[in-house]
């Protein structure tokens, strides 16, 4: 890290490393980066600073884990699987599964689905396992009804095709009723809106061309060590950005992680009245401090992120924004729209994504958790296409 | 000057005593009525009586006399701590604002003493940390 005189100071992963492994790492949460850029500016501030850690704790729906249960004797070809009666895809080999966080239960009840059932394997408690087969030559064995926990299977770990959305709209409802949503619920006539980002500590707001996340990079996973595993699904970079970053949904990325590393502490189940289940993720990223660039970036505030705030009486999927806001003003309890003060509800939880990018901090200064340089980069350009009703000709 | 909460139980034969109208006139509380379900056959009326400790308690004697079922509601709902995610979802269903964020460790607060046990919060809560107490 030798600089000359009036040079830009520049940092290398290699460097970062060596000096998280000798314990002298400069890591500081997003929080309190902001602090320091603003005391002292972006110079040098990044001839301070190493690492920045971020973190996010929301629903994150697209959310699941692949589990190997381990085989039988004797052995069984599972077509149906069930656990504590949540239905989990089992239309791949033999003993493979994927249990998806907002599977629901067969009567439909929304107390319980596979979020819990995540839940419930990572706080250690048993899980009931059932299932079915039409039995085969070399899988004699027709049904299994038994109970698993992460103790005894044989390998059980979380993937997620769409976590972490780099920023999300603000919802509200001008109709006379009550929505139940994803979004929360939603009073009638505007009565509130509900936002679902950690703003200036949200992961993907901090690098948002992503210049050091993509396939391969270490994350902080539910309290584990996972890592980017590709694009997240509907990932997009076509929203319009103000300050450097996308004023709406955009990016968002696939994790990987094992459950036997991870805490009930950052993994929650959740349940949305008369609309379903999520998984409450809480996750997180370390940025490396390579420049002054990369230092502009993660020192950008909640009063410079903006969220386009939408309708959702409108059932529609071409809902438009109706209006703007910043984080900062989310985050004060209360927006103004059309002159009326409309009270704010956060549905991530902002002392979770803190506490997130906390223990990462620690875990980096303790040299638990080195950084790693991705191994390809997510896609630059990427419109996000629509499903139409077409005829077989149309879509040749 | 206190404000307590009572949950007022009525039967057919005391449904028509028009308890409000004696406890502001004769008592001199202030009545604020937070829930109601009322009918021919009785029913429950959720009140908040506010008045000196003696006035409040001479109010309760007055009902007891009259065969209404008294039940004092100190506590509506209780919020789960270790279930809480200290997400925010509630703060802005609650219609007498009982649930806050604190400044700096942005954890969600609740104030019993401002809840009405309107219910609103119980179901708007993702992780399933508020459950209700005193149902009406």
């Amino acid at each position: 890290m030798e600089r000359l005189r009036g040079e830009e100071m520049k940092r290398t992963y290699e460097e970062i490393n060596q000096r998280i492994k000798k314990g002298d790492a400069v890591v500081m949460t997003a929080e309190e980066v902001i602090g320091v850029v603003e005391r002292q500016g972006i110079e040098s501030a990044t001839k301070e600073v190493d690492v920045v850690t971020t973190g996010t704790f929301g629903a994150m729906c697209s959310s699941g884990a692949f589990l190997n249960f381990g085989h039988s004797e004797p052995p069984i070809k599972m077509t149906k699987v069930w656990l504590n009666d949540v239905p989990a895809y089992a239309g791949i080999a033999a003993v493979d599964a994927y249990i998806g966080a907002t599977e629901l239960r067969e009567d439909g009840n929304v107390e319980y689905g596979g979020a819990h059932v995540i839940e419930d394997l990572i706080a250690r408690r048993p899980v009931r396992l059932r299932a079915t087969s039409p039995g085969t030559d070399c899988y004699p064995r027709k049904e299994i009804d038994t109970y698993i926990s992460l103790a005894t299977i044989n390998q059980a770990y979380m993937y997620n095709p769409r976590n972490a959305y780099q920023n999300y709209g603000v919802a509200t409802n001008s109709s006379d009723r009550t929505l139940f949503t994803y979004m929360g619920k939603l009073l009638p006539k505007y009565g509130n809106a509900t936002y679902s980002s950690a703003g200036q500590l949200s992961p993907l707001l901090k690098d948002p061309h992503l210049r050091t996340i993509g396939i391969g990079t270490r994350i902080f996973l539910g309290g584990a060590q996972g890592y980017v595993a590709y694009e997240g699904t509907q990932y997009r970079t076509t929203t319009t950005e103000r300050n450097g970053v996308p004023t709406g949904a955009s990016r968002n990325i696939a994790v990987c992680g094992e459950l036997r590393d991870m805490s009930t502490e950052y993994v929650r189940a959740l349940s949305f009245n008369k609309y379903g289940v999520s998984l409450a993720v809480g996750l997180g990223i370390p940025i490396p401090i390579l420049d002054e660039d990369m230092m502009r970036c993660v020192s950008v505030r909640n009063e410079d992120i903006y969220a386009p705030v939408l309708d959702y009486a409108v059932q529609s999927r071409a809902r438009m924004p109706f209006h703007e806001v910043t984080y900062a003003e989310l985050r004060s309890g209360s927006i103004e729209m059309g002159g009326k003060k409309v009270r704010t509800s956060s549905l991530s939880s902002y002392a979770k994504a803190l506490q997130v990018a906390e223990t990462l901090k620690r875990s980096i200064q303790e040299g638990e958790f080195l950084l790693t340089e991705k191994v390809a980069s997510l896609p630059e350009e990427r419109t996000q296409r629509t499903l139409d009703l077409h005829s077989r000709d149309e879509v040749a | 000057m206190t404000t307590k909460k009572f949950l007022l139980t009525f039967t057919p034969e005391n449904v028509s005593e028009p308890v409000t109208y004696r406890l502001v006139k004769e008592f001199d509380i202030m009545v604020n009525i937070l829930r109601a379900e009322v009918d021919e056959a009785g029913g429950r009326l959720m009140v908040a009586l506010e008045g000196s400790g003696m006035q409040i308690d001479r109010a309760v004697k007055y009902l007891e006399d009259s065969h209404v079922q008294v039940q004092e509601l100190k506590e509506f709902i209780r919020k789960d701590d270790a279930r809480c995610t200290n997400c925010g979802a509630c703060i802005s269903i609650c219609p007498v604002k009982a649930f806050q964020m604190e400044a700096r460790t942005w954890k969600v607060a609740f104030l019993n003493e401002k809840c009405i046990a309107c219910g609103m919060c119980v179901d708007a809560c993702p992780p399933g940390a508020i459950r209700l107490r005193a149902q009406v």
